[in-house]
């Protein structure tokens, strides 16, 4: 379907591109009266076409119609394609090299851009693989630490030492089982084709589960849930939003330094559906903000508390399930403290029942 | 040498995740029989006729569903599931197939545990008080069946036709999971594509009708992407 869009597009901006230089150099043929500036006129619809078109086939067509035109319309004999005179095979000539050439650089532009995305996307490829092994490796040096601990030595230990060498291995497991299941959803989704199945999702129903689970992981931490009074219908993969949900609250639970206030609030905005989570915490560096969704793993962060390295990966999860869902995702700073961030969802029209 | 204990059936391949099931179910009272493979399940279901079966959906020699429809061609007795977290659509199936409630792995005692005792409870409660009894009674929410009327702590609420057939469909299946599906088709008779937005608003309402506000515990719990389940009183 995209390729179709294409083709139509392309043969627009070459008919267009015509069109608008033969009214141009009418115009210019009355005003100034003069030929000088046509065969120019068209050089520069030909020139825009190659820009603006994917391939060869536009350009040139562009550059031997405008010639055609030229010599039609606006060269000696008026109306009558002539073509033994030498200005015009040499007009003819330069036209198409010109278009020639500017297709060849449009292409060769075009190659280098999705060079640099691809060797971008390598690089972040990189960086995940370095923080996921980094970031799984950490808790399973506790798991496999303790428990061995605990089998070979069980009686040195006094039961208090015993009872907070288990917690940790809890605690750590069910780190690890976050992280498998970001990453599960990372690749669920996938690289560039992205499907993700939508259902109709209540949003009650969706911020009583994400709530719900939240405090099971975080039981001291309060949220402050807003959402709008009337049922809210919303197309979307629950278990995917629910996880993003999740993330960005633990986000801030995790990087939001000094937070006291944590909430949720959802607004219907026409046809969009708006979540916004926000803390009042120490707000995010600036110079993070620009990068925050694409999963950079700082190598900094690997002498920081492990558990904040969990971070890049989540977020950056978060980014990729909103996007594929058709939505738009960004995060800023509060005046007067704190961060926010917001996310937005689709959510056709309701149909008065 | 009847020891009054419950008896468990567990059908899981997994060595470890056998293991400490058994240990904790066993450390809580109750006897459990092991099977690796739904043919030995198979075999020890109808050897032991346990109290409540726990299976797992992933099973080598195929079909954990398969099993749950053979058992449920003869048997109400209780089923908890194991599944995998991604799999919603195993999930769902074999709660439409009859199984009464699922658990995710991985899961912590405490929860598989709790889902246990519910199911144990409910099967009861259902078995012995002979379901769809005049009344239902459960945390002050209290439906009058024979007037069609509902109360919650004290105070009567108005529901609607459907609101009220939808809350007494639940409340026949007291700790139950029922599915979207399920809840459709008993209510309305058919499944469209419009079916699900209607059971949503419907619950929406009924929620509110409740009180009940997210995050908090209400009598109608959300699963979400799979259904609706109310609590029984002694239940968290």
């Amino acid at each position: 379907m995209n390729r179709k869009w294409e083709i139509i597009k392309d043969w627009s901006i070459a008919i267009g591109s015509l069109v608008g230089s033969f009214l141009l150099s009418l115009f210019l043929q009355y005003q100034y009266q003069t030929d000088a500036l046509i065969p120019v006129v068209f050089v520069l619809g030909a020139f825009l076409t190659s820009v603006l078109t994917h391939g060869y086939v536009y350009g040139v067509s562009t550059a031997l119609f405008g010639v055609l035109a030229v010599n039609f319309a606006f060269t000696f004999p008026y109306f009558h394609l002539n073509f033994m005179i030498p200005e015009n095979l040499i007009s003819t000539v330069i036209m198409v090299i010109v278009s020639l050439v500017t297709c060849g650089l449009t292409a060769k532009l075009k190659q280098q851009e999705a060079a640099r995305a691809n060797g971008e996307k390598e690089r972040m490829r990189a960086n995940l693989l370095r923080a996921v092994s980094h970031d799984l490796r950490t808790p399973l040096t506790t798991i496999c630490g303790s428990s061995s601990a605990l089998l070979e030595n069980y009686d040195a230990f006094t039961r208090e030492q015993r009872e907070t060498m288990l917690r940790g291995i809890q605690t750590d497991a069910q780190w690890l089982n976050r992280m498998v299941e970001n990453l599960l959803s990372i690749t669920r989704i996938g690289s560039g084709d992205v499907k993700i199945t939508k259902e109709e999702t209540a949003l009650d129903e969706l911020a009583d589960s994400v709530l719900m689970t939240f405090s099971t992981r975080y039981p001291h931490v309060k949220v402050t849930l807003d959402i709008p009074e009337e049922v809210l219908i919303i197309p979307m993969d629950a278990m995917l939003i629910q996880q993003v949900l999740i993330n960005l609250l633990e986000n801030a639970v995790q990087h939001a330094e000094g937070m006291t206030k944590l909430s949720l609030r959802v607004i219907a905005m026409g046809n969009r559906a708006v979540f916004e989570i926000r803390d009042n915490g120490k707000g995010i560096d600036e110079d993070m903000i620009k990068s925050i969704f694409s999963g950079r793993y700082t190598p900094d962060a690997a002498i920081l508390d492990s558990s904040k390295s969990n971070c890049g990966i989540g977020l950056s999860l978060c980014a990729t399930i909103v996007k594929a869902h058709g939505g738009t995702i960004q995060a800023k700073n509060i005046k007067g403290g704190g961060a926010l961030f917001r996310f937005t969802l689709d959510m056709p029209e309701e149909e008065d029942e | 040498m009847n020891n009054n204990k419950y008896k468990l059936l567990l059908i899981e391949d997994e060595e470890n995740i056998h293991n400490f099931v058994t240990a904790l179910l066993e450390a809580n009272g109750y006897q459990v029989i092991g099977a690796r493979t739904c043919a030995e399940g198979t075999m020890l279901f109808s050897s032991h006729c346990p109290d409540l079966v726990i299976l797992d959906l992933g099973l080598p020699d195929g079909d954990g569903m398969e099993f749950l429809r053979e058992i449920r061609r003869g048997s109400v007795v209780p089923v908890i599931v194991l599944s995998a977290r991604t799999n919603e659509a195993d999930k769902v199936q074999a709660l439409d197939l009859g199984a009464n409630d699922y658990v995710t792995k991985p899961f912590g005692s405490a929860e598989l545990l709790a889902r246990v005792r519910s199911a144990m409870r409910n099967f009861r409660y259902s078995v012995h008080s002979g379901a769809g009894g005049n009344r239902y009674e459960s945390q002050g929410l209290v439906i009058d069946y024979d007037a069609r009327r509902v109360f919650c702590q004290g105070t009567e609420i108005k529901f609607t036709q459907i609101e009220y057939n939808i809350l007494a469909f639940l409340s026949a299946h007291p700790g139950k999971v029922m599915t979207y599906a399920a809840i459709i088709k008993a209510i309305w008779g058919y499944n469209d594509l419009g079916s699900r937005k209607k059971l949503q608003v419907n619950m929406a309402n009924i929620r509110k009708k409740l009180g009940a506000k997210p995050g908090e515990i209400s009598h109608i719990v959300n699963e979400l992407g799979v259904g609706y389940r109310m609590l029984r009183s002694d239940e968290e």
